[in-house]
């Protein structure tokens, strides 16, 4: 089930949709960097954890700002085309 | 609207803009088509103007020439002798160098970038002797960005100089500086509308230049292993044949019906030699003529110290020395 | 194209931040048939993520791989394995020309001469589960013009939604095509009006924008040539592939840098000041149907009387105003069906937009 539960502004989609798009991007690299590239290899490591804590971070704020209904096992999903915000149960 | 016919009277007839003429062996107009070419401009209505070599033409062709009225370009030091002496105000005499002597009332200094810094000096001297002074640089496509503050300079100096004259009473003529001030709208070069170039062949074209990369062959694009094609726009038999001649014209130009640099040559060989569009101007000329803009907005102003002087022109200041980065406010 | 040499583009691209200043990038490979370097076009992509993310360039967080492709290789492990590894980042288009006749009279094996659609066709459902809003492009010649309502009915009923379909802009159309393509497009609207596909499906020659004449302020190029780069085998940069040589029927390539050299801005210009008074004709300024009316840079250099791209190419004139009469009558005739239904709002709040495909 899939409920519209609140929106976002465009400058906040923005945001989301940026890590969004990072952290995509991490995981496709994640595929092709190995640790013998040693460098390259720490600094996505490091990349992922930051990427992901921010991303979590905005889901965080948002939901602290906008105060989103919640439940149990459920989790939010933004449409990026609208900057809605849905609950999925 | 065509106002001047430039009749080439040689192949080695001198050059007197920005392209070099690298045709070296003398090839003359045959009489005919020099007779076919005068009447072509009677029947226009258009003034000639004949550009000769620094050679003496045969004793047959100097009183076709003086048929009509007409206007002289030619080497300096190699003035034409045809028989009719009196002095014509409009007639150039064309200098690779700085030269010892000209005779006439017009000067066309043809000089590189790095020839023009060297002597900037003795250029600035030929300011005072009451001829105008058109200064041609024949390498614009060479003008790097990092050359900018240098010619900046040689303008500011140049500047100076002119000021000096102006405060002793003079009206000096150079075209970077002194024609921008007098203009209050685009006054360029305009081959293919207000003036066209009759070869020895017999045929049109836009400007010489034209007609040299045709005889050169000359391979005009990156890559290219085509020489040129035809870049001829008609002849004496069939009459003038100029292809999109509206990209000619200055509202078919989109970075220059805006511009009020409005002394730039608008170069359309330029054009095409470097962007490969003949309505669209490089970086380079675009830069060089804001550069001029600029310099003589400083003259003007400084010149309006002393006193009145061109009331009714005005030059803005800008912020930007190519259109091209301003293009979406343009 | 050997790696080094595309290595050497996307290091020039990536390097010349004031050349590209857009946010978001798409790297499309086309072919020939690109997947048959499906090896190769990977190499590359791990490149290209590799590097961004090294340069902490800001197209890592923002890029798109797309291929266009006949399809036939699509379902090969290695392609379904290059799909899985940049699924997040990737776009793949395969072009199917509309019946299995019309398909197999353009598109046949190179040495047996047999068609290609079974081959193709069979790839489709794996293709549409992989990129559910897949859509197809379509262009139509002067020989395709009977065939243009079977056709696209026919993509419609394999499953894809939305057709992207033009026509060409050479100057190949003979007396009486408009005709044919008016009488085509009018009877597609019947079909899809009477049969109720315009909540799910579109056809991009049916959209309301086009028809309407233009004034100056509407002056923006149609094409996006110079605000692409093309690159080809040999490290050279076009304006668009359509400056390509192998793309020119009477000029000579415009070539404006290569990969060792990089650009030469200069050339670039004129694409870049390019704009859609100074290009047309009278005729096409003045005309009243002037809106949707496209061009192609490269048709227009092509076919220009000097060596410019400020002159506009005018060949399609007749199948545009064709095509302008058929979708004004597909847009009377739904409207009023949806009048008399009293759906016409509920229609407008839903309805699929037509994005127009500028190349």
């Amino acid at each position: 089930m899939k409920k519209l539960v609140g929106q976002v502004t465009p400058e906040e989609k923005n945001e989301i949709q940026q890590l969004f798009e990072r952290r995509n991007g991490l995981n496709e690299l994640a595929k092709i960097l190995t640790a013998d590239n040693n460098e390259l290899y720490e600094k996505l490591v490091k990349d992922m954890g930051e990427t992901g804590s921010k991303f979590q971070g905005w889901w965080d704020r948002m939901s602290a700002k906008y105060k989103w209904e919640s439940t149990e096992n459920g989790n939010w999903e933004i449409n990026f085309d609208t900057c809605e915000i849905f609950l999925n149960f | 609207m065509l106002q001047y016919l430039v009749i080439l009277l040689d192949d080695t007839s001198v050059a007197y803009c920005h392209a070099d003429n690298p045709l070296k062996e003398r090839n003359l107009m045959p009489i005919e088509t020099l007779k076919k070419g005068i009447l072509f401009g009677m029947k226009q209505n258009l003034m000639i103007q004949y550009v000769f070599p620094n050679y003496a033409l045969p004793e047959e062709y100097a009183s076709v020439i003086e048929s009509i009225d007409n206007v002289k370009i030619y080497p300096v030091g190699c003035k034409p002798v045809t028989g009719i002496e009196s002095e014509n105000e409009a007639d150039v005499e064309v200098a690779n160098s700085i030269p010892e002597k000209v005779e006439t009332k017009n000067l066309v200094l043809r000089l590189t970038f790095c020839e023009m810094l060297i002597q900037k000096d003795e250029i600035a001297k030929l300011f005072a002797n009451g001829r105008r002074v058109n200064l041609c640089i024949t390498d614009v496509e060479k003008f790097t960005d990092e050359q900018i503050d240098a010619y900046r300079q040689v303008l500011d100096e140049w500047s100076k100089a002119l000021l000096e004259l102006y405060k002793q009473g003079q009206s000096p003529q150079f075209n970077l500086l002194t024609d921008r001030m007098m203009l209050e709208k685009m006054h360029n070069c305009e081959a293919g509308i207000s003036n066209i170039t009759l070869a020895p062949n017999g045929k049109f074209y836009l400007c010489p230049a034209f007609y040299y990369d045709e005889r050169m062959q000359v391979f005009n694009q990156m890559n290219h292993h085509k020489p040129s094609s035809d870049t001829s726009v008609g002849d004496l038999e069939k009459g003038l044949d100029i292809h999109n001649l509206q990209l000619l014209q200055l509202d078919h130009a989109p970075l220059c019906r805006k511009c009020d640099a409005y002394h730039c040559r608008r170069c359309v060989w330029l054009n095409r030699k470097m962007t490969w569009d003949i309505n669209t101007p490089s970086r380079q000329q675009c830069v060089m003529a804001h550069l001029e803009r600029n310099a003589s907005r400083c003259l003007l102003n400084d010149i309006r110290n002393i006193g009145e002087f061109m009331p009714n022109i005005e030059i803005k200041e800008i912020n930007y020395l190519d259109p091209f980065e301003v293009r979406k406010e343009f | 194209m050997d790696l080094d040499t595309a290595k050497l583009a996307v290091d020039y691209i990536l390097s010349t931040p004031d050349l590209f200043t857009e946010e978001e990038v798409g790297w499309a490979f086309i072919g020939g048939e690109p997947l048959l370097e499906i090896d190769l076009i990977d190499q590359i992509c791990d490149y290209i993520k590799i590097e961004m993310f090294r340069l902490n360039h800001r197209w890592f967080n923002s890029y798109l791989i797309s291929i266009s492709t006949n399809g036939i290789n699509y379902s090969d492990k290695k392609v379904q394995n290059f799909i899985e590894k940049n699924k997040k980042h990737l776009s793949i288009g395969i072009t199917i020309d509309g019946t299995e006749k019309k398909h197999d009279l353009n598109r046949v094996y190179k040495f047996t001469e047999k068609g290609s659609y079974k081959d193709v066709v069979k790839n489709i459902p794996l293709w549409q589960e992989q990129f559910p809003d897949s859509s197809t492009k379509v262009t139509v010649s002067s020989d395709d013009i009977p065939y243009i309502k079977e056709s696209v009915i026919h993509i419609f009923e394999l499953g894809i939604n939305s057709i992207y379909i033009n026509v060409v802009f050479e100057n190949v159309w003979k007396d009486g095509d408009d005709i044919i393509f008016e009488q085509q497009l009018t009877d597609l609207a019947d079909y899809i009006i009477d049969n109720n596909l315009y909540y799910t499906k579109t056809c991009s020659f049916f959209d309301e924008k086009i028809g309407k004449p233009l004034n100056n302020d509407h002056n923006n190029n149609w094409c996006g040539s110079g605000r692409m780069l093309s690159i080809d085998a040999a490290g050279n940069f076009y304006p668009c592939t359509r400056f390509a040589q192998y793309s020119l029927r009477d000029k000579e390539t415009w070539i404006i840098g290569n990969v060792k050299d990089g650009i030469d801005k200069n050339k670039l210009r004129p694409f870049l000041t390019l704009d859609r008074t100074t290009q047309s004709p009278e005729e096409c300024i003045k005309c009243e149907v002037a809106s949707g009316c496209a061009w192609c840079q490269g048709e227009n250099f092509d076919a220009a009387e000097t060596h410019t791209v400020f002159q506009r190419a005018t060949a399609i004139c007749k199948m545009h105003k064709a095509r302008v009469r058929a979708n004004n009558y597909y847009w009377n005739k739904l409207y009023r069906k949806l009048e008399l239904e009293d759906l016409r709002e509920q229609y407008e709040a839903n309805k699929r937009e037509v994005k127009p495909e500028i190349c």
